[in-house]
């Protein structure tokens, strides 16, 4: 605890057992960090997970031995796939009952090292100032990840005693994360955008954990190139920018999608060109070459080759570049860009999403469930923090809620965790406990980690649930109608669902049912004036509604369906 | 597909080497052949320690050599992901080497 307390951490998301029993005695006799019990260890690590997306600080996380540990497996695994730094400690048996099947005994590190950045199991007691700064080390710096902490029980034990002193810095010699970009990479960088007509910028989460959003809007004041984010780097830049594009991919906007199939530069910051964003990688962006920032040398040219990759953090590199740029004025003329603008426009035009078709639909017309994020926007004034689960609430809340600012939109890309959002919400809230923090999901995600409903009652946390119910598990289902001939197997419930708003008041909280479009406006104003409740919005959308536009399978990003019988 | 023949050093710690192989079964890469050594005799690797700044010390570092049958491609992206592992210290094939993260045009192995 005191080297936790001395690595600066504030909170903890734990669940106490036998194994973490002496490290949970320590917690009590001490103040200075705060515990937070959570209701199940998954849920523990979505709350550290949040924390950490919203403050950029790594989340802390505190579990027993065997299923404790194997529960908080699915919240790293989300961790590790969006990069987020996590130090995850885990109690283990005795030293000398390791390996003889003891009670809850699981190897964790054995369990979790593909889904970790790097493990430590600690063989003696005075090791652990030493390797919990090196754990917090690894988690946070480089490409950021979770890394896991195993502690055989006697190694916590009070009578265990040893001369404690923190060391000043971690020093691993095998690890040398690049930071500093070299000049000839960046010099590279620059040539190409010099020569430029169609550039894109395809900006990623890796340009959040860098925290280089200045950064880059000061590059890109000289470029004056369209910006896209991935869904994970979402508020990067500026979604009110009249340069911004929007989302691209799966179900990325008809203009940027369009814009880079057709570019002839695209320059990706943090971004690692996944499968959500390629489609068919052999068909992607035929004339473009690329130039890649990126902190980890396996994401270059892993996919998408790169015809110039810099390596270092990218708020580095971003300004490496703006300077060097800034030295070559005389030869770039943003205005030689003009024509790509003005094709740009005409592609927004012609298939943009359309802000103004769901909302103020009349009673007549089942609920939207794009004018549910558009309200929810619309009240928030754009500035919540937003938390999603999984699935088509998702892509509307990320094509819908337009995020100004990074670190704001908080969701499972990588890994596509349903059960996140609730979770991942309390982090954020209790990391802000004055701004608004939002909750979209829906009535799939949402049961689960119901449980942390509790959690919100113990430590008081007015989250506002939206959950856009359309009675089925719509993701799925979408992909039932338009692959599978519309068997919808498996991805309804049969008139089963819970009374969502007896459930949420069964906790001590709010519930607001929602279910026709005269209601949906007032009914959101109401849930968000009680500034002090958790409120649970339990809003009947059409079940019938599909997310697009959607990329056409193994084709390039040029191929997308753009509503249910129109395709590209 | 030919046989390729890579060279790790790496910190000898508990869980290193299964981190290594793990890495191979992950992605479905079968290794033909696998040898591990505790390294006694470092002035081969005089160059690496200047580099790094560092002193081996006897039983702390291990030799891997790992023969795999992959493509050129796969090649450059297991010697990646290889040196993505914290305790690998340097990774290297016929003409590459990665020495903490820092991609060499020669073999140091």
């Amino acid at each position: 605890m005191q080297a936790l307390h001395d690595e600066g951490v504030e909170l903890i998301f734990g669940y106490p057992g036998g194994a973490a029993l002496h490290i949970y005695d320590a917690i009590f006799r001490q103040d200075k960090i705060d515990h937070i019990l959570v209701r199940h260890e998954q849920g523990a690590t979505h709350a550290a997970d949040g924390y950490s997306r919203a403050t950029g600080k790594p989340g802390v996380v505190l579990v027993t031995s065997g299923p404790g540990a194997t529960n908080a497996i699915t919240g790293i695994a989300t961790a590790f796939m969006d990069s987020i730094p996590m130090v995850v400690i885990s109690g283990q048996v005795a030293s000398h009952l390791i390996g003889t099947d003891a009670f809850q005994e699981t190897d964790m590190i054995g369990v979790s090292r593909p889904v970790v950045k790097h493990s430590y199991t600690v063989f003696n007691a005075e090791e652990i100032p030493k390797i919990i700064k090196e754990a917090f080390y690894v988690a946070t710096s480089g490409r950021p990840g979770p890394v896991v902490i195993d502690i055989p029980k006697d190694m916590t034990a009070p009578d265990n005693l040893f001369d404690y002193s923190y060391p000043e810095e971690a020093i691993i010699r095998s690890y040398n994360p690049p930071i500093q970009p070299e000049q000839d990479q960046i010099d590279r960088a620059v040539e190409a955008i010099l020569i430029a007509k169609k550039p894109v910028i395809y900006a990623g989460g890796g340009a959040i954990a860098s925290n280089a959003e200045k950064e880059l809007f000061e590059l890109n004041k000289i470029i004056d190139a369209p910006v896209t984010n991935t869904l994970m780097g979402l508020g990067i830049y500026p979604a009110s920018h009249h340069r911004f594009l929007g989302m691209l991919g799966m179900h990325g906007t008809y203009q940027a999608n369009m814009a880079m199939h057709n570019a002839d530069l695209i320059i990706a910051i943090g971004a690692r060109f996944d499968d959500r964003i390629t489609n068919k990688p052999s068909k992607f962006a035929p004339n473009a070459k690329v130039v890649h920032l990126d902190v980890d040398h396996s994401s270059v040219s892993k996919i998408i080759e790169a015809n110039v990759a810099v390596f270092g953090q990218v708020k580095n590199s971003l300004k490496l570049i703006k300077d060097t740029l800034e030295k070559k004025l005389d030869s770039y003329n943003s205005a030689t860009i003009q024509p790509w603008h003005e094709q740009i426009k005409e592609w927004k035009s012609q298939h943009g999403l359309n802000y103004d078709l769901y909302k103020d639909q009349s009673d007549s017309h089942p609920i939207l469930p794009q004018a549910v994020v558009q309200h929810v926007h619309e009240i928030t004034n754009g500035e919540a923090y937003v938390t999603s689960d999984v699935g088509q609430h998702q892509m509307f809340a990320a094509q819908y809620y337009h995020f100004d600012k990074p670190r704001r939109w908080i969701n499972s890309g990588g890994l596509g965790t349903m059960g996140f959002g609730l979770p991942a919400a309390m982090g954020v809230k209790l990391a802000f406990p004055k701004d608004e923090v939002v909750c979209i999901t829906g009535e799939g995600s949402i049961q689960m980690c119901i449980q942390e409903l509790s959690t919100c009652l113990q430590y008081n946390l007015p989250i506002k649930i939206i959950n856009i119910n359309n009675e089925a598990l719509g993701m799925v289902k979408q992909w039932q109608d338009m692959n599978y001939g519309g068997r919808h197997s498996e991805s309804t419930y049969q008139n089963s669902l819970p009374d969502f708003i007896k459930l949420a008041e069964s906790y001590g909280h709010e519930g607001i049912k929602i279910e026709k479009n005269s209601e949906l406006k007032d009914g959101l104003k109401k849930a968000f004036a009680m500034k002090d409740k958790l409120v649970f919005v339990d809003i009947y959308v059409d079940p019938s509604e599909h997310v697009y536009p959607m990329q056409v399978a193994n084709g390039s990003l040029e191929n997308m369906w753009l509503s249910k019988d129109k395709q590209t | 597909m030919i046989k390729r023949k890579l060279i790790l050093i790496m910190e000898n710690k508990p869980g290193a080497l299964v981190r290594v192989v793990g890495l191979f079964h992950q992605r479905g890469y079968n290794i033909e052949t696998l040898h591990v050594d505790s390294v006694k005799d470092f002035s081969v690797y005089k160059d690496i320690e200047k580099k790094l700044e560092t002193k081996f010390e006897d039983n702390q570092i291990s030799r891997l050599t790992i023969e795999t049958m992959v493509s050129d491609d796969l090649m450059r992206q297991i010697l990646r992901q290889l040196n993505k592992l914290i305790d690998v210290i340097a990774v290297s094939n016929e003409e590459t080497t990665y020495l903490k993260g820092v991609l060499l045009d020669e073999n140091l192995l």
